[in-house]
C-alpha cells in the first residue's frame, strides 16, 4: 500500500485512540468515512461505478464480450476481475510497482465472487457449450487513500448494477448454424440481479481492539488484518488473514462478528443508494470527474 | 457412523509422512505426503537483498508453484492467479514465526512445489514449509502447522481430498458450502492464516475454524517428532571422530 511514515508518538495515539474507541478523526472503530458514489460515468462500457471514499478513489468499468464458456462449465457466463493499479495514485505504483497490490485485489475479488449463489451466471449463458456473455470487470485505482479493498468491492457491486446487456436472440439456421442476434434498441437490455453479491470488508486489528475503514495512518499501525467478504444475508463468501502479524483466535471471531455486523449494513445501504439513484433516471445530474 | 470413501470419518486427517533435509543443495528443505498430495519444500538463505535499500528487517519471499502435471488440469509454467494467490497466503503465515530482525539486509526465499495435488495443498505448503525453514536452521518463534476444511452443508469433512474439495461449480446453490484453510502456531495459539471461499454464515465459519484449531494442535507432534529424528540422524552423523 501507500507508504506513510509514522513517528513513533502518532503510533501511540492511534493505538491508544483505537483501544478507547475513538479514532484520530473522531469515528467509531466500526465507522466508514463519508461516501460518495455515482454509476454510469463512462458511456462505452456496459456498466460503470465511480465510488470516492474520502480519499480512496476508484472506478469501475464493465465490458461485456461474447465468447466461449470456461472448460468444466459450459452453461454458465464468466466474470474476469483485472485491476491497475495507475500511477495517479502514489509514486511506488509506478511501472511494475502496484503490480502485487492490483493481483492481490483481483485475487480477493475473485475468490469473494467464486460461489454459485452470488451471481446468477446461468443467466450469463446464451449457447451451451458455445457462447457465454464474458463479463470483464477492469477496476482502476485512481487515488490511494487506505481500505482500497473495500471500496473496489463497493464499486464492483455499483458497477454491476448499472450493467446492461444487451438481448440476444439466438436462432437456428439451416444447416444447424446457430445466429446471434443482438438487438439494437439500447432500452432492451438484460439487467443482473446484485441482490446477493458481496462487499468486502476490512478489519484491521489495531492492538487489542480492531477497526473497519483504516486510513492510510492506522494501516501502518495494523500488524494484521481481516478482509471478509460479506452478502445482504450476512454469510461470508471469502476470508482471509493479511499482514505479516498473527491473529489470536479470539480476536478472529470478534472481528468476524464486527466484520458481518458492519458487511449487512454496508450492502443495505449501497443497495439503497443504487435504486434510488436509479429512479432518478434522466433527471439525475451527471457530476462525473469535476468536482 | 458414515465413512468417507477412503474410509476416514468426518474429522480424521490423513497420515501424514514428513521428511527433512531431503534436497542437498538447498540450506533447509522438506517433503511431505499426505496420503497422494505430495509437496516438497525448499529455503535458500539468508542471502544478500540487491537492492539498495536498507531494512533492519530480513525479508521473506514465497513461491507456490504446483507442476504442470500435479492437477487434474494441466497447468501453465508460469504462476498463474492461483498460486500467486497462495504464494501471498503462505508468505503471510511465515512472516510472523520467523525471527526477520536476525537477518537484516538479507532475504530468505521459500520454494514450494507441489507434485501431486490430492487435495489440501495449501495446508500442506504452510506445514512443509515450517519444517523447511527450522530445518535450514533459521531462528522462529514457533512453527506454522495448516489444516484445510470443507463444508458441505451440515457436513464437516476435514482435510479434503481432491474429489472432496470445493468446486464452486459442482456445489449446490445453497449456504454452507465451502472451504476454510488455517495456519496456526500451536505453542503461542496464534492464527498466522486463514482462507475461506464459497459461502459459509458466521457460526458455522467460527465452528469451522475451531476445528482447524484443534486439527492444527493435533498434527503439531508429528512435527516435532520429524524434526527431532533429523537432528538425532544429523548428530549421529557426526559422531564418528
Amino acid at each position: 500500500m501507500a507508504e506513510v511514515l509514522l513517528s513513533e508518538a502518532e503510533r501511540t495515539f492511534i493505538i491508544h485512540g483505537v483501544q478507547d474507541n475513538v479514532r484520530a478523526d473522531g469515528r467509531c472503530s466500526e465507522d466508514y468515512r463519508h461516501m460518495e458514489l455515482e454509476t454510469d460515468v463512462v458511456s462505452n462500457s456496459n456498466g460503470s461505478a465511480r465510488i470516492r471514499l474520502a480519499n480512496t478513489d476508484v472506478l469501475v468499468g464493465i465490458k461485456a464480450e461474447l465468447s466461449p464458456p470456461a472448460p468444466g462449465r459450459l452453461d454458465e457466463g464468466r466474470l474476469e476481475f483485472f485491476v491497475d493499479c495507475s500511477a495517479n495514485a502514489t509514486p511506488e505504483f509506478e511501472g511494475r510497482g502496484g503490480e502485487d497490490l492490483a493481483t492481490e485485489i483481483g485475487n480477493m475479488l475473485s475468490r469473494a465472487y467464486d460461489n454459485p449463489h452470488c451471481l446468477d451466471l446461468r443467466s450469463l449463458c446464451v449457447i451451451p457449450g458455445q457462447q457465454c456473455w464474458a463479463l470483464y470487470i477492469d477496476v482502476l485505482l485512481l487515488e490511494c487513500g487506505g481500505n482500497v479493498f473495500d471500496v473496489a468491492s463497493f464499486a464492483v457491486k455499483a458497477a454491476l448494477h448499472n450493467a446492461k446487456l444487451p438481448v440476444v436472440t439466438v436462432s437456428e439456421e439451416e444447416g444447424g448454424e446457430m445466429n446471434l442476434e443482438l438487438s439494437d434498441d439500447p432500452f432492451d437490455c438484460k439487467r443482473l440481479d446484485i441482490s446477493h453479491t458481496p462487499c468486502l470488508v476490512t478489519v484491521s486489528k489495531i492492538g487489542h481492539n480492531h477497526v473497519v475503514d483504516a486510513t492510510l495512518e492506522e494501516e501502518a499501525c495494523c500488524l494484521a488484518r481481516l478482509m471478509l467478504g460479506i452478502t445482504t444475508e450476512g454469510t461470508l463468501t471469502a476470508m482471509k488473514k493479511e499482514g505479516s502479524g498473527s491473529l489470536d483466535p479470539d480476536s478472529v471471531y470478534e472481528m468476524m462478528e464486527s466484520g458481518k455486523k458492519v458487511g449487512q449494513a454496508i450492502n443495505v445501504a449501497l443497495l439503497h443508494k443504487l435504486t434510488e439513484e436509479e429512479k432518478l433516471g434522466l433527471t439525475k445530474r451527471q457530476k462525473g470527474f469535476l468536482r | 457412523m458414515n465413512l468417507r470413501n477412503d474410509g476416514r470419518t468426518s474429522d480424521q486427517v490423513r497420515p501424514i509422512f514428513l521428511k527433512s533435509g531431503v534436497i542437498s543443495q538447498a540450506k533447509g528443505s522438506a517433503y511431505l505426503e499426505m496420503d497422494k498430495t505430495k509437496i516438497m519444500c525448499a529455503v535458500y538463505g539468508p542471502r544478500q537483498v540487491r537492492r539498495e535499500d536498507f531494512s533492519l528487517q530480513g525479508q521473506l519471499t514465497c513461491e507456490f508453484k504446483f507442476l504442470t502435471f500435479s492437477c487434474k488440469y494441466r497447468r501453465q509454467h508460469q504462476q498463474d492467479n492461483q498460486e500467486k494467490d497462495y504464494s501471498v497466503i503462505l508468505l503471510e503465515a511465515l512472516e510472523p514465526a520467523v525471527r526477520l530482525e536476525k537477518f537484516p539486509k538479507a532475504k530468505l526465499d521459500i520454494f514450494v512445489t507441489v507434485l501431486e495435488d490430492d487435495g489440501s495443498s495449501l495446508s500442506g505448503a504452510i506445514t512443509a514449509a515450517s519444517v523447511a525453514l527450522a530445518d535450514a536452521g533459521i531462528e522462529m518463534y514457533d512453527l506454522v502447522v495448516g489444516a484445510a476444511l470443507r463444508q458441505n452443508g451440515k457436513m464437516v469433512l476435514m482435510d479434503p481430498c481432491g474429489p472432496e474439495e470445493y468446486r464452486p461449480e459442482r456445489a449446490p446453490a445453497e449456504v454452507n458450502q465451502g472451504s476454510i484453510t488455517v495456519g496456526l502456531m500451536p505453542s503461542m495459539h496464534q492464527v498466522a492464516a486463514l482462507a475461506l471461499r464459497g459461502e459459509l454464515d458466521q457460526q458455522t465459519t467460527a465452528k469451522g475454524i475451531k476445528l482447524c484449531i484443534e486439527t492444527c494442535q493435533k498434527i503439531y507432534p508429528v512435527v516435532q517428532e520429524c524434526l527431532i529424528q533429523s537432528v538425532k540422524k544429523k548428530l549421529a552423523e557426526q559422531k564418528p571422530e
